[in-house]
């Protein structure tokens, strides 16, 4: 059994510093505050992760760095562990929280930053199926990257996935789906969305445990999520966004 | 009648490997022509470890003497995928997981889902080798107390709206009852009791290997798709 890491073993602890804010100074301190934090959510240390990613937006960290190589790349190797039978559901459950806690610090900092709404995405888990842990974590990490993210929850039938895409204009529809028996109803959901007219308007991703690559090519998704840590670049590429941050290309 | 061939494959006999939560169900059916090896319900856990322990087995029936051998696993999460035949042929249940058994048949299993989406399965041998919400939840108190725990169980259950208990008729009820009631109390959902089916058990182990089986013949594999209707 793993117990979470020690504040006072967690890297840039110690440094003299005023009102006891740690904030680093200097980009090796930084990059080592980085480190820590990831790993602070991989051991699932809340308290941690809140006061590192505080530390590192005081001293000045790019967000999206602190976002994508602190917070994310701990849910990475937290998944991966997930994957490899190391860690199981509590675990798993256990990190996206802590991840969720720095998140949440840094949301309104990347809107306010962001001059507009990188894309609007319909999530969801698809009919007669009602497993969300996967597609809670995808929507904490869409709306950390400054998506909009209209989550419809479980057991999701295609015309409501149709109908809210509609209605708020999704560039993306996400669906998951945890087991084997409910997968069809993502090939549904895209068959609807085709029928409708809005095939080549809004962009597919799916994802989920027993999903995989051939099921996705196979059911026509425009896209296949492996990992949930892995959807906001899905979703950049999708929406053709740059590395400036803007949209250059919405099909 | 007069097939030599069919009359020796009628001596032949085979092995069945499959999970310990179906063993009662599944011995019920022993008679003398089948070998059986029973896995831990653990290799749910990580199904990439599934297909590697029942591989591993598959791999070390070598003699001729068999005529098949036959998965007691439905596609469970894919933890049958990439399993391949060797020396003999494969069958499984063409099923999704093993509650299509339990139930009797793929359409039984689909009827429930579709108007219960929610429903928690429980069966004697689920509970007593598998897992239950409170067996998992005292699990999860143990290692990360009381409080975490609950948390845990919480998002992992919170959809859940029904324990379904299927009598599968090979054990004597009323302890199991009590178990899964215990279960629908603490998770504040219904409690339901169905009689389970035993014909596609009855097959699994004696045959026929109808529509309802995939036969993967030597030097095939398992794949998905074998298991979608697309």
């Amino acid at each position: 059994m793993r117990h979470p890491q020690k504040l006072e073993n967690r890297p840039g602890k110690g440094r003299e510093d005023i009102k006891g804010i740690h904030h680093p100074s200097g980009e090796p301190e930084l990059g080592h505050w980085l480190n820590g934090l990831a790993q602070a959510v991989v051991m699932r240390d809340c308290k941690a992760v809140r006061e590192l990613t505080e530390g590192l937006v005081l001293g000045g960290m790019d967000l999206f760095k602190i976002l994508n190589q602190g917070l994310i790349l701990g849910m990475v190797g937290a998944s991966e562990r997930f994957r490899r039978g190391q860690f199981y559901i509590p675990e798993l459950l256990m990190s996206a929280r802590a991840l969720k806690i720095g998140i949440n610090i840094l949301r309104p900092l990347i809107r306010e930053k962001k001059e507009r709404v990188p894309g609007r995405v319909v999530l969801g888990t698809v009919k007669f199926d009602l497993h969300d842990i996967g597609k809670n974590l995808v929507n904490i990490i869409l709306e950390g990257n400054g998506y909009e993210v209209v989550d419809l929850g479980v057991d999701v039938p295609p015309e409501r996935f149709i109908k809210a895409a509609e209605k708020h204009e999704a560039q993306i529809l996400a669906m998951s789906s945890l087991l084997t028996s409910t997968m069809g109803w993502m090939k549904s959901t895209i068959e609807l969305l085709e029928r409708a007219g809005m095939g080549r308007v809004v962009k597919t991703v799916v994802g989920g445990a027993p999903v995989t690559p051939i099921f996705a090519k196979n059911i026509g998704a425009d896209a296949y999520c492996r990992e949930a840590t892995s959807v906001a670049a899905i979703a950049k590429g999708l929406l053709g966004i740059e590395e400036n941050g803007q949209p250059s290309f919405i099909k | 009648m007069g097939n030599p061939q069919n009359r020796k494959v009628g001596h032949l006999k085979r092995v069945i490997l499959a999970c310990s939560v179906m063993e009662q169900e599944i011995r019920q059916f022993q008679n003398g022509k089948a070998e059986f090896k029973f896995f831990d319900y653990g290799l749910h856990w990580t199904p990439e470890n599934m297909a590697k322990a029942l591989q591993k087995e598959i791999d070390q029936v070598t003699e001729e003497a068999y005529d098949g051998i036959v998965l007691g696993y439905g596609l469970c999460s894919n933890g049958i995928v990439g399993i391949r035949a060797r020396r003999h042929r494969v069958i499984v249940p063409r099923i999704h997981d093993c509650i299509s058994l339990f139930l009797g048949s793929p359409e039984s299993y689909r009827d429930q889902a579709v108007r219960h989406p929610g429903t928690y399965y429980l069966t004697p041998g689920w509970i007593e080798k598998g897992e239950t919400p409170l067996s998992k939840f005292e699990s999860y108190a143990r290692s990360y107390g009381e409080e975490t725990a609950r948390w845990v169980l919480h998002e992992e259950m919170k959809n859940y709206t029904r324990i379904l208990l299927i009598n599968t008729g090979v054990s004597h009820m009323e302890p199991y009852r009590n178990v899964a009631r215990r279960n629908a109390e603490f998770l504040n959902v219904s409690f339901e009791e169905l009689e389970g089916q035993s014909d596609l058990f009855r097959r699994l182990v004696c045959g026929p290997w109808d529509e309802n089986f995939l036969v993967v013949e030597r030097g095939g594999s398992i794949s998905q798709e074998m298991f979608l209707d697309l």
